[in-house]
């Protein structure tokens, strides 16, 4: 997929223009301090320095994803060198983190901790450069070269990883910024994500690239709280959100009115729409639009914008995920990979400039999820999501459910048979269902129930604490004599989840 | 209520949340210490606290609340 470089003027030139012009306007609050945009460019110019020396084929490399900076600068730095970022999370078990950036590769680590997170590896330290000269020109790159590489929960126990090209980005960037969506340097914009999740990627790119200020959450300070009092001490003007946030506020929502907001979007679980007409009375100016993707299509890529006024589409109470943004094809299947009528349920499937160019060394997996078929007269490839749903007469898509048994926790992506195959490992032929299941505060948790009496489950959840990142460990645990099983013969979850 | 008598209340809706029998409460414990201690074993906390002492905190107190000193002190003002 060769064009004429669209990273180049969706992407670096837009942040080297911005980065210029608003040198003196802040760029970042990290923990109640502010950064300016200088300050970004002189940290970019230390830390490209360094990334010069590499070696040509040291093309991935990893970015240990804390929140300062450095971090940040980080990747602008490997993207004006063209090269490619694998982050980790610290708090991540580190085996799993190895595994990780043995799998991209990754023999070079940028770091910014105290003390280093991986140091058989050859580690740039990003705290410890110094400013010399401030270097943001970008040099030519191929758009086929990747911009990152995100690993996301695999049904085996082994993490997948997830490419995405320059070409990509640059296409989200266009097709975002196409929405209507405006800002400029008195824009204050959240950035609750962590790293390794790509909401992050639009939250704090898509302000960098017009001069407006990234806000971000320190990770010692509990998220929800902390929204809400950037919400009223910073006047937000722009937030994507993951629903659950607005699920833990919604019984303070008479104490929030944050007048400021213009773009309050939600993504990474559906949206119900009741909680979402209460959230418009707290955010009065703002245009509330609800956005779907998978990582594979590149952050998100439909959109349904919220009616105040009129009817707004849902199905059992969740919202329409909508349209397809620019430069992205929809098209819902059967199971014999036809397209289905309007109305009718299937299979979601994307395609066009986000799409993936597959998963990172997985030929396996790659044939379960792409595939080519006829779209307006070409061959197009296309990605199944896994997601069921139909469109309606006027092209509006509804999200029905999943049609495996990945789940959403707080936006990130969980296979179930991943827990219950690192439980299995340690329980040793007891058997094992992670169930997930909506808490009396409407979020998604996980549940597991073991076939076996009763034992002490705490160096079970141990062992799983090693293996797995938190959102992925079990919150609640339960015993069952022997598993009921449906009229498949297979293990009956819906009975199990009613355990929970 | 006194302090102390705060804290003897507040003990068992710690250890009950926080899955954890030998949980020590000090003025000075904060999310950081209790590993567990994320959005959703908070809000669950908060949700004891307010049954056990019968009153509702307001989000601006929950904004303010970094540590349980902070949480005894908002305690104490509601009682």
């Amino acid at each position: 997929m060769r064009s004429n470089n669209t990273f180049h003027s969706e992407v670096l030139q837009p942040f080297f223009f911005a980065s210029e012009k608003y040198a003196d306007s802040n760029a970042f609050c990290i923990n109640e301090v502010f950064y300016s945009y200088k300050q970004l460019g002189e940290t970019i110019s230390a830390i490209r320095a360094s990334v010069k020396e590499l070696r040509a084929d040291n093309i991935n490399v990893g970015l240990v994803a804390n929140d300062d900076l450095e971090t940040y600068a980080a990747i602008i730095a490997l993207w004006l060198e063209g090269k490619c970022y694998v982050p980790v999370n610290p708090e991540t078990p580190a085996e799993r983190n190895r595994n990780v950036l043995t799998q991209a590769a990754a023999s070079v680590v940028i770091d910014s901790s105290d003390e280093v997170l991986f140091p058989e590896l050859n580690v740039i330290r990003s705290k410890e450069l110094v400013f010399t000269k401030l270097d943001l020109e970008p040099v030519q790159v191929e758009d086929d070269a990747l911009a990152y590489i995100f690993f996301t929960s695999g049904t085996t126990g082994v993490p997948k990883g997830v490419p995405i090209s320059r070409t990509n980005l640059a296409g989200f960037i266009k097709a975002f910024f196409e929405l209507g969506i405006t800002m400029d340097p008195s824009d204050k914009c959240l950035q609750m994500f962590e790293l390794t999740f790509d909401l992050s990627v639009m939250s704090y790119l898509a302000p960098l690239l017009r001069g407006a200020c990234v806000y971000t959450i320190p990770k010692n300070k509990i998220k929800f709280n902390y929204i809400a009092d950037l919400l009223e001490q910073h006047n937000l003007t722009v937030a994507l959100m993951v629903p659950s946030i607005i699920h833990y506020l919604r019984p303070y929502f008479d104490e929030i009115d944050c007048a400021s907001m213009k773009f309050s979007l939600f993504c990474g679980e559906a949206l119900p729409l009741d909680v979402t007409s209460e959230w418009a009375a707290c955010v009065p100016n703002a245009k509330i639009m609800n956005v779907y993707g998978p990582t594979e299509d590149t952050i998100f890529c439909t959109h349904y914008t919220y009616s105040r006024a009129g009817e707004n589409k849902a199905s059992n109470g969740l919202m329409s995920i909508g349209k397809a943004m620019n430069g992205t094809f929809t098209i819902i299947i059967n199971d014999k990979k036809e397209m289905v009528n309007a109305g009718e349920k299937g299979e979601l499937c994307l395609g066009g400039v986000q799409l993936t160019p597959g998963y990172w060394m997985n030929d396996e997996k790659n044939k379960e999820a792409f595939f080519y078929t006829n779209y307006k007269g070409e061959s197009t490839r296309f990605y199944k999501t896994g997601d069921l749903c139909l469109a309606d007469e006027e092209g509006d898509i509804m999200y029905l459910g999943r049609i495996d048994s990945q789940i959403k926790v707080q936006g990130f992506r969980v296979e179930l048979s991943e827990i219950e195959f690192f439980a299995k490992e340690f329980l040793n032929k007891v058997n094992a269902v992670a169930i997930a299941f909506t808490n009396k505060l409407h979020n998604t948790e996980i549940g597991m129930v073991i076939e076996s009496t009763d034992f002490d489950t705490k160096p079970l959840l141990e062992y799983m604490k090693t293996k797995m990142p938190g959102y992925m460990i079990p919150t609640q645990m339960r015993f069952i004599n022997s598993f009921p099983l449906n009229t498949n013969g297979k293990i009956d979850r819906k009975v199990l989840k009613e355990k929970f | 209520m006194e302090k102390e008598e705060i804290v003897n209340k507040l003990t068992p809706v710690f250890r009950k949340v926080f899955a954890d029998n030998s949980l020590v409460i000090t003025e000075e414990l904060s999310a950081l210490d209790v590993e567990n201690w994320d959005s959703l074993s908070h809000m669950l906390l908060i949700a004891e606290v307010e049954n056990e002492f019968a009153i509702k905190f307001k989000l601006k107190d929950l904004n303010k609340m970094a540590n349980v000193g902070d949480m005894i002190a908002i305690i104490s003002s509601k009682l």
